[in-house]
């Protein structure tokens, strides 16, 4: 008897066992199986993977055609993820892209041309409505492969609080970088050993920064480029100064010391720990949710006195692209023109205002939820107004920008660390792209 | 056919039949995209679109142009010179350490040996926190001594030791065959030793470590072999090559031209530059081997 209980048992053990390791193995059950399926995948994790969620939620209750199923993938490695995706004939039908890597996959033809997707009234509308900059950073030799649904800009976020209590009124901000930097000197704070243990302000970020100095990174449609330029040159400068005199190793421990910049609410400017910081538009609708007490200013890096530009920067971010070989273009379609606010402006507002990020037009910032949003978050009208300048340039729309961009960051590294002068820096910059060029045309690439 | 060449070629048969699976993996997936990155190292190749033949233009612009080509190669060569012969010496070392008979050895070797089956991602982000220079317990513990610690992960070469650092932690892989090389010592040789008035140091110099040659050599050619291919570590502590390029190993550099910048000809010219180097250097291990490794009890 004993024996054949046990004999039961272990069968009931090891059925539920099956059952449990093959029905954990099956995908979430769809919410609209009859609906057909378009595989969106994106780039947000946290709090964000959540907004985005609240958007394909809509998408979905707003018609009955399609259902948009998201996936969360790391940002770090989604262009790999996604070009495996197209090789393997298993690609989403949609996706948000970092637009830096979009030219070379356009180059390399994985993606489809958006304006084949658009009928002739959005067509019109896009080309004609959109802030040029946002629509110019999506597009490759003349063609639409990317569209925008969450680009950034950067800004100074400035800590009202410190700001007073080291004497200074964050309402009458610095109208030049020089003074800024005398701003960073009162507000920066050290422990006995000379640490710093607030940062007042830093200058970093050689490839936004330049374009403030007049300068910037462009390489023409004739393949003639302006890297290794004077104005590059005194932007590149000015880090390094600023960056010797509060010490670069001192810089470099407190930075390391803080929490994970990344993170939505553990941002070391919600902390105290950054007085005067640069950063993206975004951390206006995390201060809202976060730290709805931090006062809080926030204005465009005003120019250097001399021969400055200002509102001037470049625009970065989340691009919505269709690979060539996606199963369900028109569904992707159906669903990028919902969130960008193509076909909506006014309900595209909210998915905007989710995330804090940049919109598509003027129609999408004019609209009444957007407007609405503004008045209770004033802070973003900055990026707003860096946004409609004509000093904001989009980033160099050629295939080998990702490498571009890696040798921008090397050499504002090694000039900071003082293993090169910032003239050096910037000429083993030019001279590295240039190799690269020759390279890639060798093989028969265009840029 | 005789029965017996039959039953022989059955059994032949049923045995291929049950090694197919692992057989049909390694020819697609391991023996025929090494055969076929020979051909795209000659192409301009983006994997999507046909490969387009460029003769020897990977190569030349490899060999004569690219100055990332030489320093990734000599980080690497420099991470497998220190690296290599640091671990052995460290698991040798430690499987002498564990071959005392001393109570509770058993847990002492389980403990050493933990660390290298934990996996590698999950270990570097370890030791990035241990490595931070504000709130990292490295330089916590320094500072109780009175030093302060440098910015590990952010400096050269800072970067580059706290990496041949890191490779220590996983020696325990190494110290087990090492371990098990020690037990098969005869314990004659030992005896005869003892004998002849040999001390201790004596017994570790001319009967230890020559009866262990065998298995340092094994270690060694696998050493030099993964120090060659070292990436992981890399690619999660310092993804973008680290400070001033310090970390910036061979297959990092090749990942990169891959699957950043879409160079697949490219990085398949690098991987089989690689494959060579790896070859020739084990190659050349192996005919040192006569000299200095002593096969048999």
């Amino acid at each position: 008897m004993g024996k054949q209980i046990k004999k039961w048992f272990s069968i009931a053990f090891v059925a539920i066992v099956t059952v449990v390791v093959f029905a954990t193995n099956q995908s979430t059950p769809r919410r609209y199986p009859a609906r057909i399926p378009v595989r969106f995948w994106h780039r947000w994790q946290g709090d964000w993977e959540k907004q985005v969620q609240k958007i394909v939620d809509a998408f979905n209750e707003s018609q009955d055609k399609y259902e948009v199923i998201a996936l969360s993938t790391p940002a770090s490695g989604a262009d790999s993820k996604f070009i495996m995706g197209v090789i393997g004939g298993d690609p989403p039908d949609v996706m948000s892209m970092w637009n830096g890597a979009i030219p070379n996959m356009a180059d390399n033809g994985f993606l489809t041309p958006l304006e084949t997707l658009m009928s002739p009234e959005e067509k019109k509308a896009y080309f004609n409505d959109s802030y040029p900059v946002i629509r110019d950073s999506g597009m490759y030799k003349g063609r639409v492969y990317g569209i925008t649904i969450g680009s950034d800009l950067y800004a100074l976020y400035v800590n009202v609080k410190q700001c007073r209590e080291a004497g200074l009124d964050p309402d009458h901000f610095p109208t030049t970088l020089e003074e800024l930097e005398r701003w960073g000197d009162k507000l920066n704070q050290y422990d006995k050993n000379g640490n710093l243990t607030r940062l007042g302000f830093v200058l970093s970020s050689l490839d936004y920064i330049a374009y403030l100095f007049g300068g910037g990174f462009y390489v023409h449609p004739d393949g003639t480029y302006d890297l290794n330029t004077p104005q590059n040159l005194r932007a590149l400068q000015r880090i390094v100064d600023e960056r010797k005199k509060l010490g670069f190793e001192k810089v470099l421990r407190f930075n390391a010391g803080l929490k994970n910049s990344a993170g939505a609410a553990a941002w070391p400017f919600m902390t105290g720990d950054l007085s005067i910081t640069f950063d993206g538009q975004w951390r206006v609708e995390e201060l809202r949710k976060f730290r709805p007490d931090l006062e809080y200013r926030v204005y465009p890096v005003p120019p250097p006195a001399q021969n400055g530009k200002p509102l001037a920067g470049t625009i970065s971010g989340n691009f919505m692209i269709v690979p060539s070989s996606a199963k369900q273009k028109e569904g992707a379609w159906e669903f990028i023109k919902f969130w960008s606010g193509l076909d909506d402006p006014n309900r595209a507002a909210k998915f905007y205002n989710l995330g804090g990020w940049l919109p598509l037009s003027p129609a999408v910032t004019n609209s009444p939820n957007f407007q609405a949003w503004l008045k209770e978050n004033p802070q973003f009208k900055a990026f707003l107004q860096i946004l409609a300048s004509p000093n904001c340039k989009p980033m160099p729309a050629i295939a080998n920008l990702q490498f571009l961009n890696d040798q921008i960051s090397r050499a504002e590294d090694q000039a900071v660390r003082g293993t090169v002068t910032p003239k050096q820096a910037l000429e083993e910059l030019e001279a590295n792209y240039k190799k690269e060029l020759d390279r890639r045309r060798a093989l028969g690439y265009d840029n | 056919m005789p029965r017996g060449n039959r039953d022989k070629a059955k059994q032949n048969l049923v045995g291929y039949l049950f090694i197919s699976p692992w057989l049909i993996g390694f020819i697609a997936f391991t023996f025929w995209p090494f055969i076929r990155s020979i051909y795209l190292s000659f192409t301009r190749y983006n994997i999507v679109t046909e490969p387009k033949w460029v003769g020897l233009a990977n190569y030349k612009m490899l060999l004569t142009q690219d100055e990332l080509f030489y320093k990734s190669a000599w980080v690497t060569i420099k991470y497998a010179i220190v690296a290599v012969p640091l671990g052995i010496v460290a698991g040798v070392a430690l499987a002498l350490l564990l071959n005392i008979n001393v109570k509770g050895m058993s847990v002492f070797r389980t403990i050493f040996y933990l660390p290298s089956i934990v996996p590698t991602v999950a270990t570097s982000v370890v030791f990035m926190w241990l490595l931070n220079p504000n709130i990292g317990l490295v330089n916590r513990i320094l500072a109780v001594v009175g030093v302060q610690g440098p910015a590990w992960l952010s400096t050269s070469p800072w970067a580059f030791n706290s990496l041949i650092m890191m490779a220590l932690w996983g020696v325990g892989g190494s110290m087990v065959i090492y371990l098990a090389g020690l037990k098969d010592i005869p314990v004659h040789l030992y005896e005869a030793a003892t004998l002849d008035g040999a001390s201790s140091v004596k017994k570790l110099r001319y009967v230890t470590l020559p009866m262990m040659t065998p298995v340092i050599f094994f270690n060694l050619v696998m050493g030099i072999i993964s120090a060659f291919q070292y990436f992981t570590q890399a690619f999660v502590m310092t993804p973008n090559g680290g400070p001033e390029d310090s970390t910036y190993f061979y297959s990092l550099y090749l990942y990169n031209r891959a699957w950043k910048y879409l160079d697949m000809g490219y990085a398949s010219a690098m991987a089989w530059i690689l494959f060579l180097v790896v070859i020739v250097l084990t190659g050349l291990v192996f005919r040192t081997q006569k000299k200095w490794v002593h096969y048999g009890g």
